[in-house]
């Protein structure tokens, strides 16, 4: 019996001009979303290693380079718009990457800031959330409001049946909608003999589609859940559709700016005051040590020692500079969780968070960048020192090419649990209330 | 005028609006005393060399922030109108960039968004009914019931809009009254103007839908998918699209492009004077000083342009993906709010106007005080030179600190944009708005007289 239901479901839904009517828009916006955002990616990655076989490192100056994330094409989420070069002396290291031009002639992103990214997520947010509520404002209210719901259980169809038939119809649609933008992007990206995906990459675009496939059933619950709750089906769409922009702008938008207003950052100066204060200690010895250094270089003998209190001297001032920096960016890191945290019963938000994290995106992959970046500035500084103490023995090691660890794909998965757990928990949570009120209700 | 849908409508707009009033008011003291701050810093001890000038926040940074937060907070002038753009205020990178919540916002995405809602049943809705037969079959005419029907839309979503507006005005008075001017206030009001230009477009675009197609519910779908487009899509996507248009190189190729150049226009010169030198072209030293002095300055200068017309590449790709976006009243909106709020690239524009009025000025100043004027840039060069046996250091030139009294220092003041000239860099988008209203206020008329009203 629950197959009746789930395969008239269906049909009903696959001839209805809201489902091609969504299906369209959503194959043309990913269309044209993933040939502009391949076109992109190429020109970055294109850049990434001409910059590395180009604009090669000496030794007093050494150039690192951000790899752009494959998988950006789907998910852009900070890829594009994090620096993508730092330069890393002895004497600084950088808490940001810049653009290829360096820190301060690299500003002219900035005209382009205010436009944001048309991608696959962008579409399953916005474009299919929107087609699964139209798809499922009315499934229980058209049928009271046309009777037919009375004359359906005056037969023998327990009610729990015929919910469940009506939910599994729909669901397919949903999900059938979705795999097919999904393939018809995977074509594209397949189709570009310039781009390689590995085998973690398909691992992690399963799990993109999972969270998509668990994030429209967030919203297909609440539509069924709806849809018994209201009667009339033209109020229950109204509801949905004010819920739909209140979860997806207002309500994420409203806990960014709390966020902001409530966490206060310190100030330019407070960050200024705080280096001055880590490297108190040291003051005297590099003020003495410095004048001491530059006198020998002008007699033209620079005794081994000094130059190596120098160089270490230096490197303690830029580290000292890094850690108070690297103390702001945890205030910066605190300030975007306390903006999730405030945001928690958004769908869209945790979409967005396991998307960006499956896609490695996110802020997530970026510290991890930098926590390489850091690691390799030490080795640097290592061997700039050995060039004070054994000089023979550093004209012979090389410094080696930057690299980090890459997370697994295993790690990425179960970092992005609590928000695979959440949108279960939304869904079930919905499924049982549309549940127990189809129970009660009155279906004359 | 469906009363639980009115009352959810006031409530989202009075918080948001609410919310706008304080945080913008928040935002502006916080960005003014910054301001003041680096004036008054750069005042203390002016130089030379080169010289700070700040931007003022505009006050009306409330209504339509326009990117401000993006743009950098003032530039650095140097000798010879060489500007150099200054950070933005410093922004927390690792949250999700989010709209900000101006007026501008709520209007465009919530208000328009609700003018749909109230809308889309008005004819459709009634037919399915079956009461458009009914008020039709008394001495209403057809022109005299849309009229009627457009009208009410437009009052619904007024109501809570004004309501909302004296909200913000009202926290913004509490908190600052020195920001409602009466230059403030008239803005407010050519705003307000907007707001109904833009708003009646959506009404008129519901109208018209719902007189073509008989299930409200369709209606309501088709006019969704059109609000997506022009409140969503087209304002995001025409940047990705001016990008395949306009062909500018990618930032790593201009800063591939710097060594090569610097070799070429700095280095090649200065081998040929020393060639010159060798030849005995060249006998003293001040004339050699004077040949790579303007060799290096004019090398120099061929570098700053080749960054600059990056520069003007980039601005002119932004400008592409704006004109391209202006297909949708959204963007005509914004673009237009932007100019009555003295926000957005029209006013970075004037800003740099002024800059470039006082650059003369600077330099003027300059050459009375130290005597000369020699530019800036970023790079530095030196060598040597054999003149007549003698080996010369020669050093790319430095402008010089004036060391004496500088009392006299000319001050730097931002020209106030008067309504009218805000008004006429909105000339294009706010007839572009009406130029869309007359379309759909025509389509949906006749739309409506031919529909099958039984």
């Amino acid at each position: 019996m629950i197959w009746t239901i789930v395969k008239r479901e269906m049909l009903e839904y696959l001839k209805s001009a809201k489902f091609l009517i969504g299906l369209a828009i959503t194959l043309v916006l990913i269309t044209f979303s993933t040939i502009i955002n391949i076109n992109d990616f190429k020109q970055r990655h294109q850049d990434y290693l001409n910059a590395q076989q180009e604009m090669k490192s000496d030794s007093f100056r050494v150039q690192v380079y951000r790899p752009p994330q494959v998988l950006s094409i789907l998910i852009q989420g900070y890829d594009r718009k994090l620096g993508n070069r730092i330069e890393l002396t002895y004497l600084n290291i950088p808490a940001q990457p810049s653009g290829y031009m360096g820190q301060l002639t690299s500003q002219h992103h900035r005209y382009l800031a205010g436009f944001s990214a048309v991608d696959f997520a962008f579409v399953v947010r916005v474009v299919l959330s929107l087609m699964v509520i139209f798809l499922a404002y009315n499934a229980i209210s058209e049928e009271k409001t046309h009777g037919t719901l009375k004359l359906m259980l005056a037969n023998r169809l327990p009610r729990d049946q015929l919910l469940l038939g009506k939910f599994i119809g729909g669901l397919f649609v949903v999900m059938g909608s979705l795999v097919i933008s999904t393939i018809v992007s995977l074509l594209i990206i397949l189709f570009n003999p310039a781009i390689s995906l590995a085998s973690s990459d398909w691992a992690r675009i399963l799990g993109l589609l999972g969270i998509s496939a668990l994030y429209l059933i967030c919203f297909y619950t609440l539509s069924l859940f709806i849809s018994v709750v209201v009667s009339r089906p033209s109020i229950a769409l109204l509801v949905l559709l004010q819920l739909w922009i209140f979860l997806i702008i207002i309500y994420p938008n409203l806990s960014v700016l709390a966020a902001e207003n409530l966490y206060n950052l310190p100030s330019e100066q407070v960050i200024e005051k705080r280096k001055e204060t880590a490297f108190q200690p040291y003051n005297e010895e590099f003020t003495r040590v410095t004048r001491a250094f530059h006198d020998a270089v002008e007699k033209g003998d620079v005794p081994n020692e000094l130059a190596l209190r120098n160089v270490e001297l230096w490197s303690i001032k830029a580290e000292k500079n890094y850690e108070v920096d690297r103390e702001f960016g945890n205030c910066l890191s605190h300030q975007m969780n306390l903006a999730q945290t405030l945001s928690i019963l958004s769908p869209a938000v945790l979409y967005d968070q396991a998307e960006n994290r499956l896609a490695r995106t996110g802020m997530a992959e970026f510290e991890r960048f930098m926590d390489g970046v850091y690691r390799h500035w030490q080795k640097l500084v290592e061997w700039q020192k050995l060039r004070r103490i054994d000089i023979e023995a550093y004209r012979k090691t090389k410094l080696l090419d930057f690299a980090y660890p890459s997370e697994t794909t295993a790690y990425g998965f179960v970092t992005t649990m609590p928000q695979w757990v959440i949108l279960f928990l939304f869904s079930l949570i919905l499924f049982t209330l549309a549940y127990t009120a189809f129970l009660r209700k009155d279906v004359r | 005028m469906q009363s639980i849908q009115f009352a959810v409508l006031l409530g989202v707009v009075i918080i948001l609006f609410l919310a706008n009033g304080l945080i913008s008011i928040k935002k502006y003291s916080q960005q003014v005393s910054l301001y003041d701050q680096r004036v008054s810093q750069s005042y203390q001890n002016p130089s030379t060399v080169f010289f700070n000038l700040y931007r003022k926040p505009s006050p009306l940074l409330f209504m339509a922030e326009g990117g401000d937060k993006y743009r950098p907070y003032g530039y650095t002038l140097k000798p010879k109108g060489v500007l150099d753009a200054l950070p933005s205020n410093p922004l927390n990178f690792k949250l999700p960039d989010i709209p900000e919540l101006d007026w501008s916002f709520i209007i465009k995405i919530i208000l328009s968004l609700y003018v749909i809602l109230l809308g889309y049943a008005s004819i459709s809705g009634e037919k399915e009914q079956g009461t458009l037969g009914l008020v039709l079959s008394n001495s209403i005419g057809r022109i005299k019931l849309l009229v009627a029907k457009y009208l009410s839309i437009l009052l619904t979503v007024v109501v809570p809009l004004v309501t909302g507006l004296v909200f913000s005005l009202i926290i913004i008075g509490i908190f600052n009254p020195k920001i409602l001017t009466f230059n403030v206030l008239s803005r407010v009001l050519v705003m307000l103007f907007l707001t109904l230009v833009y708003l009646s477009a959506f009404a008129l675009l519901s109208l018209m839908i719902s007189s073509l197609i008989h299930r409200s519910s369709l209606v309501l779908l088709v006019l969704l998918a059109l609000w997506v487009l022009f409140a969503v899509i087209i304002p995001n996507a025409s940047d990705v699209l001016s990008q395949r248009f306009s062909k500018i190189p990618s930032e790593y190729q201009m800063a591939k492009r710097e060594e090569p150049m610097i070799k070429q226009q700095v280095w090649a010169r200065i081998d040929e004077i020393r060639e010159k030198a060798g030849r005995g072209e060249i006998k003293t030293e001040e004339e050699l000083k004077k040949e790579t002095d303007r060799a290096f300055e004019e090398g120099q200068e061929g570098i700053n342009s080749h960054y600059k017309n990056y520069e003007n590449a980039m601005k002119q790709r932004a400008a592409t993906a704006q004109n391209m976006s202006r297909i949708s009243p959204t963007a005509l909106f914004q673009y237009a709010s932007e100019n009555i709020s003295q926000t957005g690239v029209k006013s970075e524009e004037h800003f740099i106007e002024d800059i470039n009025n006082y650059a003369d000025i600077y330099d003027n100043y300059i050459l009375k005080k130290v005597g000369k004027l020699v530019g800036t840039s970023s790079w530095q060069f030196s060598s040597t030179i054999e003149v007549n046996g003698k080996s010369v250091n020669i050093e790319s030139p430095n402008p010089v600190e004036y060391q004496g009294d500088k009392s006299d220092f000319p001050h730097f003041v931002e020209s106030q944009t008067s309504l009218a000239r805000s008004l006429r860099d909105a000339l294009f988008d706010i007839a572009g708005l009406i130029v869309w209203n007359l379309i759909l206020a025509s389509l949906a008329f006749s739309a409506f007289l031919r529909a099958d009203v039984r």
